[in-house]
């Protein structure tokens, strides 16, 4: 497709061409100085190159990203992007966000994230607003043709860091992983101890609340992603660890893939005890077929803002003490 | 003559009836066959019954829709799907979905109305002094089908993640959102644009040997023009508010059709209904059923058998 | 029976027809005969209401004015036999010709014992016993010519119109295409308008000839009145040779090389 769209262009360039030919010679003389602009350009940017990886500059040093890739980064990174929502929370949340100069337009946590420069969403970022920021460094978790995506960028001497947390565990380690490569590593292990701190507390807290004996049997939750369609969480998900923890039991846990469509008659089947409504817009209500549900039944209906519950950040924890909450909140009151 | 008539199409009727008791024992979850619970009514006769004669609906929806207009245009390849009528509906939705979200009807009135403003620019656009070819038809179809796409497209980006995983389901041709609601509007929509349909069969079966021909023989052909392009917006718009856009079912069913009981719109206008509603049965249970519990978008399996029918069909003609 | 009064139409600046009148009596058949872009397409057009002409003209059938007639009634008077369309649909021979009934029906319905009758005999008429379910785009060009003037037939129209209805025959369905015509007229009071460019049929069986030439009325007449050695010279360029046609006693046509 692109490769058809780019020979269009050249058959019309062409066509520019021949139809200025006669009539303008000061364009095309317009033309050459452009190119021979360009040349120049071409050859400082390698200049400039090669004087980045010289040692009198910026240091730089090796590290792995989640892809497994080996990336050269500065040891002091001055200026960075990110293109996922959950990435910027996390590089805020290690006390570097003001190293942040261009985020996603889905990048609304924390508040200060709102005021910086946006280049798009995570999937279709704007290359061109990348690179007019001139970070040192981009931050992905994922993107639509990422291997193009990576190789402009780390032609234009942008390196291009993968980090893709897909659990609680995830996120303590990238938390971890960012704080060593923006040097606030005390900062980050603080953070990651505090937060496994209430992790740990929520466990401890709820399986306090639920004896021993009767651990077997955990509230039923749907995890409620949209309406009309009807999608759910499954085995994938991140969230249905998450409801583990909460010492509660997915009801789709066992279906394929991260967030399927599901059938209506097995979600009327299922009859859920808790169901758990990823906060937004067109999301507020159980679907109809719960109508008969015990969750419907005795109201025990519980929203969780989709962006807490959806984005493996710092907030992740936030998300569990809620859905902890929700489900053992009688057992709670009755302590 | 008369006498096969009646027996095939007793037959296509026993077919349908047959199709939907054996859709109605399929499904996500396994029903048995006597003494249901009441989860397990509520199963069938709140979720799956409606779905299924929703899809029904649809089905005749879109094959009455293809007969009436490859009669009109003369043209054995017109399709909603093709001819950009369904995206217009889809567009119109879209406005609905994002601008009026709180007022129910808006999505089918919407669709109607741009089913009906999409039939119009394709027909001006096909339209020539030297008449109008198959080419010059179906490229405008194409022309207006990938201009709307886009504005479609246009349009998702106002819609938040959420949002916008529900409609590009929906816009794949999506059964599951049926409601009984839904079943009584399909089924009314249906039945009027049938009705209207089939009173125009006679003038169609003159119009699709030519213009000049059907008004020779007293055919009021700019009548019968709005009356089949209304007609097929109405099913169409309803058919697409209900669904999305389930593609080809126009497009193969009154063919196959016209090749069992022939070419006489009186037969095949009425035929395409109970096939198209056979048809999208069908793949519906497919979709319904094939990675349970989760499911397919009807609309893909509807596309994977319709496309390459397609092009044998182009390339038999 | 049929009248055009003071017929003018224009395409764009052009006049194609330029005050042309006429009138076809009971039992007639006027010849209607030209060159190539004369206007005699045009004129069959507005005669049965399909173009409306300019000005104060108007075609009259049956002394009304044809304008504030809906399509059924004129088609009902007047069946049309046009050079003929391909269809792509698989339409048999007999739903073709039944579906020439169309303005003598209600829409809903199926055809009566009585529309079968004609469509029947017209078939007949026309040599085409046993094509009934012969599918149209499986014909010859001259077999589909025929099925689309037994379509016109089984109008029971008493007014026929015919644009070039001999093009694809051979000649010995050209003749039967004229005597079918002729026999119609002779019956059952019918009348026809024939465009013909083959003035020696025109000359053996129109009542009336009328010589177009640039949209106007060149000639109109009996043949042996029309067709005269200035006339065919005037209206075609040509030179001709006019003698008597030994077989039927009219005019014979001959052109000179």
């Amino acid at each position: 497709m692109s490769a058809q769209k780019s020979r269009v262009f050249l058959i019309f360039g062409v066509r520019v061409k021949k139809l200025n030919f006669r009539k303008v010679r000061s364009e095309s003389v317009l033309a050459i100085l452009l190119v021979a602009a360009a040349f120049f350009v071409g050859c400082r940017s390698n200049v400039s190159n090669s004087n980045t990886t010289s040692p009198e500059t910026v240091s730089m040093r090796r590290v792995t990203d989640d892809l497994g890739r080996t990336v050269i980064i500065p040891v002091k990174i001055t200026r960075a992007v990110s293109l996922a929502p959950n990435l910027t929370e996390n590089i805020f949340a290690i006390g570097a966000g003001d190293r942040l100069v261009g985020v996603t337009t889905f990048c609304n946590y924390p508040e200060q994230a709102k005021s910086i420069a946006k280049i798009g969403d995570t999937m279709t970022p704007n290359m061109e607003s990348i690179i007019a920021l001139k970070p040192d460094i981009v931050f992905v978790s994922t993107a639509s043709q990422i291997e193009v995506f990576m190789t402009t960028l780390e032609q234009q001497g942008i390196v291009v860091f993968v980090s893709d947390p897909n659990s609680l565990d995830d996120v303590f380690q990238s938390l971890i992983q960012l704080g060593d490569l923006f040097g606030t590593r005390d900062q980050a292990e603080t953070l990651v101890s505090n937060l496994s701190g209430r992790v740990g507390q929520i466990s401890h807290l709820v399986s306090f609340v639920e004896p021993r004996a009767e651990r077997t049997v955990l509230p039923r939750v749907f995890v409620q992603i949209s309406r009309e369609p009807l999608f759910t969480i499954g085995k994938d998900s991140f969230i249905t660890q998450l409801i583990k923890a909460a010492y509660g039991e997915s009801v789709t846990a066992d279906v394929e893939t991260a967030y399927p469509k599901l059938s209506k008659e097995t979600a009327l089947a299922l009859n859920p005890d808790v169901i758990i409504l990823s906060e937004s817009d067109d999301n507020r209500l159980p679907n109809e077929v719960f109508r008969n549900s015990p969750a419907v039944r005795d109201g025990r209906i519980y929203k969780v803002n989709a962006d807490l519950l959806s984005r493996p950040g710092p907030r992740l924890v936030d998300a569990m003490e809620q859905i902890a909450k929700s489900l053992h909140q009688e057992k709670l009151r009755n302590k | 003559m008369n006498r096969k008539i009646i027996i095939s199409g007793t037959l296509l009727i026993a077919l349908l009836g047959a199709a939907i008791i054996l859709a109605a024992l399929f499904g996500a979850e396994r029903l048995p066959l006597f003494d249901l619970n009441e989860q397990q009514m509520s199963i069938l006769y709140d979720i799956r019954l409606p779905r299924i004669l929703l899809g029904a609906c649809v089905g005749a929806s879109l094959a009455v829709a293809g007969a009436g207009l490859q009669s009109l245009l003369r043209n054995p390849l017109a399709e909603p799907y093709l001819l950009g009528v369904s995206n217009g509906a889809a567009l119109g939705t879209m406005l609905a979905f994002v601008f009026f979200e709180s007022f129910e009807l808006s999505r089918p009135v919407l669709a109607f109305a741009g089913a009906g403003l999409a039939t119009i620019a394709v027909y001006q656009m096909a339209k020539s002094r030297a008449g109008m070819n198959v080419e010059r038809l179906v490229l405008s179809g194409v022309i207006v089908t990938t201009f709307l796409s886009s504005v479609i497209v246009m349009l998702t980006t106002l819609l938040d993640a959420a949002k916008l995983r529900s409609f590009t389901f929906w816009l794949l041709g999506d059964l599951s959102q049926a409601t009984t609601n839904g079943v009584y509007l399909s089924l009314g929509a249906v039945t009027i644009g049938t009705i209207i349909l089939m009173s125009q069969a006679r003038a169609l079966n003159l119009m699709m040997v030519g213009e000049r021909d059907a008004f020779d023989f007293g055919v009021e052909v700019s009548r019968v023009r709005v009356l089949v392009f209304g007609a097929s917006s109405l099913v169409v718009g309803a058919a697409v508010a209900a669904s999305g856009s389930v593609g080809y079912v126009g497009l193969i069913v009154p063919h196959l059709v016209r090749l069992t009981v022939g070419s006489d719109n009186r037969l095949v206008v009425p035929f395409s209904a109970i096939a198209g509603a056979i048809f999208v049965v069908f793949a519906d249970t497919i979709a319904r059923t094939a990675i349970a519990p989760r499911e397919l978008p009807v609309g893909a399996i509807t596309a994977l058998i319709g496309a390459p029918m397609f092009i044998y069909l182009l390339r038999r003609s | 029976m049929l009248e055009a009064r003071e017929i003018f139409v224009k395409y764009g600046e052009t006049m194609v027809l330029d005050d042309v009148s006429f009138e076809l009596d009971e039992g007639k058949i006027i010849a209607l005969v030209g060159p190539n872009g004369a206007g005699k397409t045009t004129l069959i057009k507005v005669l049965n209401g399909t173009i409306e002409p300019h000005y104060h003209g108007r075609p009259i059938l049956y002394g009304q004015d044809m304008l504030s007639m809906s399509r059924s009634e004129i088609a009902r008077n007047i069946a049309v036999v046009a050079q003929e369309n391909e269809t792509r649909f698989p339409v048999t021979v007999v739903e073709f010709v039944l579906s020439g009934r169309f303005a003598n029906g209600n829409a809903f319905g199926w055809e009566t014992e009585a529309d079968v009758e004609f469509a029947k005999d017209a078939l007949a008429d026309c040599d085409l016993n046993g094509f009934e379910t012969r599918l149209m785009n499986h014909l010859s060009g001259g077999e589909r010519q025929r099925v689309v003037l037994a379509r016109a037939l089984a109008t029971n129209a008493r007014i026929l119109l015919l644009d070039e209805p001999t093009a694809n025959l051979d000649l010995a369905h050209q003749a039967m295409m004229f005597r079918l015509v002729q026999r119609r007229c002779l019956e059952k009071g019918a009348s026809a308008v024939v465009i013909t460019h083959d003035l020696n049929l025109a000359a053996a069986f129109a009542d009336e000839i009328i010589m177009l030439k640039d949209g106007r009325i060149a000639a109109k007449g009996t043949p042996e009145e029309v067709l005269t050695a200035e006339n065919v010279k005037h209206v075609f360029g040509v030179d001709v040779l006019l003698d008597e046609n030994p077989a039927s006693g009219g005019v014979r046509v001959t052109n000179v090389f």
